[in-house]
């Protein structure tokens, strides 16, 4: 079942949650809202489930007006962040639930409900711990079962919040990719509200990134990688480094440095910021062309396969970091302390905010 | 006791010293004289003691009336509870503070204004005897005192409990489309019900060995009205102390029992809900 | 641990139960109206009528009632015996807590369940067993009549009762607060080089005032309201050894309504300050409580 959202908006007292909010979510996919706290994204999830009404809009499921129907009515299945399992039924009972609260007239016998539990259970891998309660199980095991019990009743969309938000890290990833596998099976359409950029480009076929209450970029996890429309997108994915300079005819003056922008040669001395992503760097012990930029090497941490090395500017002390393969490292040999250049392989130019300029992002 | 105390801090021997002293002298002694005194009893004596016809009228009127009295506290209590922990309306800070009254009320008072309120030109009871419903002088008006004095327990028992509540297991209940009552039978009252239990029994606990606030309404007539607290004191006065000692051993008995239900229930309370 | 619960702190707001989720606005009036009905009928009108009733013969014969002699002297004996019982409960509850708190031992459950017996027992019978002890056929009886002292059916003995019967109070309210707390500062400021004494008073004491505060108007309003008990042990001898609950049935057995119900509104009103002070202490303690969150660091937070 498709989702769209038009035109949400949503405040709290003076806070403005979500400012005019667009969304289009096709049947079957599944979708990453991503973001900072305070983006909204949770906001949407939860209006969208209808646990939360909107101020103005409206929310369409497969074309019809879903904006005022209650919750009950609207068949989505909701997972929480802190799975909210009915601590005093078994885990059987919890996936059940759905089921045996139906009117009289549409509930299964109790034969189907097993059936189906015992169904449910398989497709989570808990088959054994039906009888068990919820607080004998592990934080991954819950949340298995709460997604077990929302998809119990066969819902039209499939809406997570922070899903694997209150887990460990190792738990997280085995989840993350559990999930995926999960929604090549069900094919429900879903939305999964996180935080963790890593997981949502992991695990999404597309993603919607928010802030402060709208919608910054939404495209595949490739295209809202490679292409970032905006320099909250760019930032927020993936580690960055900023250079502040002056945008002239195609080239940004960093400092006694001159980059590359050939999207901005129609500039003329604005004010701009240099995006680079920390391994789309170069480093060389001496000088090699206008765009290097001197910097000292104040800390190196080799382990794995990515060597990291925290390095100050010298023009101004700034900090600039830079990951390079391991083998890249060993070759140049470079100390603590040690002067060394930084050359940017890629780089992506934005105005500075109070300048538009005149360059439009791709 | 045996003790096994942490050598950093202080003052171990006295807070015990002092702590043991005072419960013995003040606490255990004189209980133990209730035991001991029975003890001067034969077996078939105080068993008549015990089940004398005027003795079991007064435990069917004390049990009984506390029975229903707390099971009354249970429903509304509850009720109370909800409305205070869920709603917002005027007053309801001010309601909420009222709702200790019984616990700050001296008994008597209690027992004098309920009294005055139910007799038949009294505020209530005026409109009660056309009726013909009499409360006070009957075990209705003892049920009417016992309810007074139990409901702040089951109110404070479930207030937390409800406050605790997460939101989002009823989001949970309603997004799996249960209807708001069957949200509160299936969710909401299982998860409350150990508090509402403890809360029962609290208010039985108190209800049958209260006195003040039921004397002046129940019109004390043997065999009818007459609780067991008031049958012990008019055993005293007669000086029948082997009399009043046994009754009130049973009376101990039985709040030592409860006492130890109500412990054993707020224990598996706190089990179940660690998670 | 803590049995009978002797009243906890009441809620603040409401919960945020949304809007989505919550009843419909007819079932929630539905739901205020009865509960505002039920607690009108149960608890307001009688508090009412206790005021109104004390007034029914106009304001001289209400003055007249409370400084009536007999009146005076029941005041008097009732501050006496409260003066008396809440310090030594005081000093009970915080040797109680302290070992309790701070220590482990065998029988400690044990002790905390001893603590609370008090609780369990019907006020006449608190007042019985003082009288099976020191009254005349007591076990004490015949040592006391000889040494000419009176215990059952004067002061001694209803102190002794009404020290019985709040006993509990002031110990159940610090000792689940106290075993909260923890010991940690406490060894802080001996390793310090603090003394017991010292530690006590400029560390526990400032961290636990407010709920002794608590315990301490309970135990209080309980001492001076006291009625099953004092009754059995203070043969009501008027002038003598009548405390204000005392009187109050005294005069309502004369028929002296108005002059009864008149005593009456002043242990009311004493009631109604008890209420109060009790909800400012709550507040108070909310307020401490949300403070002390806030500067614990996270790792705090989580051990708590």
């Amino acid at each position: 079942m498709s989702i769209e959202v038009r035109n949400l908006r949503k405040a709290f007292g003076n806070f403005v949650a979500l400012d005019n909010v667009d969304l289009d979510v096709p049947g079957g996919e599944l979708v990453a809202l991503l973001g900072p706290s305070g983006s909204g994204k949770t906001t949407l999830l939860r209006i969208i489930a209808g646990l939360e009404p909107a101020d103005q809009g409206m929310i369409r499921f497969e074309g019809e007006d879903a904006t005022d129907q209650p919750v009950r009515e609207r068949q989505v299945g909701f997972v929480f962040q802190h799975y909210a399992l009915f601590r005093h039924m078994s885990v059987f009972e919890n996936i059940a639930f759905g089921l045996r609260v139906r009117p009289r007239a549409v509930r299964p016998s109790d034969a189907e409900i097993k059936d189906t539990v015992m169904n449910l259970l398989r497709l989570v891998q808990l088959e054994a711990l039906g009888n068990r309660r919820p607080s004998e199980l592990s934080g991954g095991q819950r949340q298995r079962v709460a997604l077990a019990r929302a998809l119990a009743v066969k819902p039209k969309v499939l809406l997570l919040d922070e899903p694997f938000g209150a887990l460990d890290a190792k738990v997280r990833k085995e989840l993350r990719r559990w999930l995926r596998r999960l929604h090549e099976e069900v094919h429900v359409t879903s939305v999964f509200v996180t935080h963790d950029q890593e997981e949502a480009l992991e695990v999404s076929d597309r993603v919607v990134i928010m802030n402060e209450g709208r919608v910054e970029q939404s495209g595949t996890p490739e295209e809202v990688y490679e292409n970032p429309a905006t320099p909250f997108v760019y930032s927020f994915l993936g580690d960055v480094n900023l250079f502040h300079g002056r945008i002239d005819r195609g080239l940004v003056k960093v400092g006694g440095s001159e980059l590359e922008a050939p999207e901005w040669a129609e500039a003329r001395d604005q004010a701009g910021v240099a995006y680079v992503r920390t391994y789309d760097v170069e480093l060389t012990p001496s000088a090699s062309g206008k765009s290097s930029i001197e910097a000292t090497v104040r800390h190196i941490r080799a382990f794995g396969p990515v060597v990291r090395l925290e390095l100050d500017r010298t023009e101004d002390g700034s900090s600039i970091e830079a990951h390079i393969p391991r083998a890249q490292h060993e070759q140049l040999g470079l100390t603590k302390g040690q002067r060394v250049f930084v050359s940017p392989t890629s780089v992506r130019v934005f105005a500075r905010p109070s300048d538009p300029g005149t360059a439009r992002s791709a | 006791m045996r003790h096994k105390s942490r050598t950093v801090l202080p003052g171990f021997g006295l807070s015990l010293g002092i702590t043991c002293t005072y419960l013995g002298l003040l606490v255990l002694l004189p209980l133990a004289t209730v035991f001991a005194k029975s003890a001067e009893l034969t077996g078939s004596a105080f068993w008549a003691a015990v089940t004398d016809p005027r003795v079991m009228a007064s435990y069917r009127v004390t049990f009984g009336a506390s029975f229903v009295a707390a099971l009354i506290n249970t429903v509304f209590g509850l009720l109370v509870a909800w409305v205070l922990v869920r709603y917002r309306f005027p007053g309801r800070r001010l309601l909420d503070a009222i709702v200790d009254l019984p616990f700050a009320l001296p008994t008597a008072v209690a027992g004098i204004a309920l009294t005055t309120l139910y007799v038949p030109n009294g505020w209530v009871g005026g409109y009660l005897e056309p009726l013909g419903i009499k409360v006070s002088y009957t075990w209705l008006g003892i049920t009417v005192a016992l309810i007074f004095i139990g409901l702040p327990f089951v109110v404070r028992t479930v207030q937390p409990v409800l406050d605790d509540l997460e939101v989002e297991v009823e989001e949970a209940a309603a997004s799996l489309g249960a209807r708001r009552w069957q949200t509160f039978t299936r969710v909401v009252l299982p998860t409350v019900a150990p508090a509402l239990l403890t809360g029962f029994a609290l208010a039985f606990a108190r209800a049958i060995g209260e006195y003040g606030s039921v004397v002046f309404i129940s019109g004390n007539m043997p065999m009818k009205t007459e609780i067991v607290p008031l049958l012990i004191i008019t055993k005293l006065e007669q000086y029948d102390y082997a009399g009043a000692t046994a009754v009130a051993l049973v009376m101990l008995l039985v709040s030592f029992a409860l006492l130890l239900t109500i412990n054993l229930l707020q224990w598996a309370a706190r089990r179940r809900m660690a998670v | 641990m803590a049995t009978i619960a002797i009243s906890r702190p009441a809620t603040t707001a409401p919960r945020a139960v949304t809007r989505a989720t919550g009843e419909s606005r007819a079932v929630r009036y539905t739901l205020i109206g009865i509960a505002l009905v039920f607690l009108a009928l149960v608890l307001l009108l009688p508090l009412v009528l206790v005021f109104v009733q004390a007034f029914a013969k106009g304001l001289p014969a209400y003055w007249e009632a409370i400084r009536e002699p007999d009146a005076l002297s029941a005041a008097k004996l009732t501050l006496l015996i409260a003066a008396i019982a809440v310090p030594a409960n005081l000093v009970f509850g915080v040797a109680a807590a302290w070992c309790i708190s701070k220590f482990e031992f065998r029988g400690k459950n044990l002790l905390i369940t001893l603590i609370d017996l008090p609780f369990a027992v019907s006020p006449v019978i608190s007042g019985m067993i003082f009288v099976l002890l020191f009254g005349a056929h007591g076990w004490f009886g015949d040592w006391l009549f000889e040494h000419d002292i009176r215990i059952i059916f004067a002061l001694p003995g209803m102190v002794l009762a009404t020290t019985f019967v709040t006993a509990p109070f002031i110990a159940r309210e610090l000792i689940p607060l106290m075993q909260e707390q923890g010991s940690e500062e406490e060894e802080a400021a001996i390793v310090l080089g603090a003394s017991g004494w010292q530690t006590f008073f400029r560390v526990t004491l400032p961290n636990i005032k407010w709920g002794l505060l608590y315990g301490l108007i309970l135990c209080n309003a309980r001492a001076m309201g006291e009625f099953g008990a004092v009754s059995v042990v203070s043969g009501h001898i008027r002038g003598e050894t009548n405390t204000l609950p005392l009187h109050v049935e005294i005069l309502y057995n004369e028929y002296a309504f108005a002059a009864s119900f008149a005593v009456a509104s002043v242990l009311t009103l004493l009631a109604l300050v008890t209420l109060t002070l009790k909800t400012l202490v709550e507040w108070q303690q909310r307020r401490a409580m949300a403070e002390a969150a806030d500067t614990d660091s996270p790792s705090e937070r989580i051990a708590a």
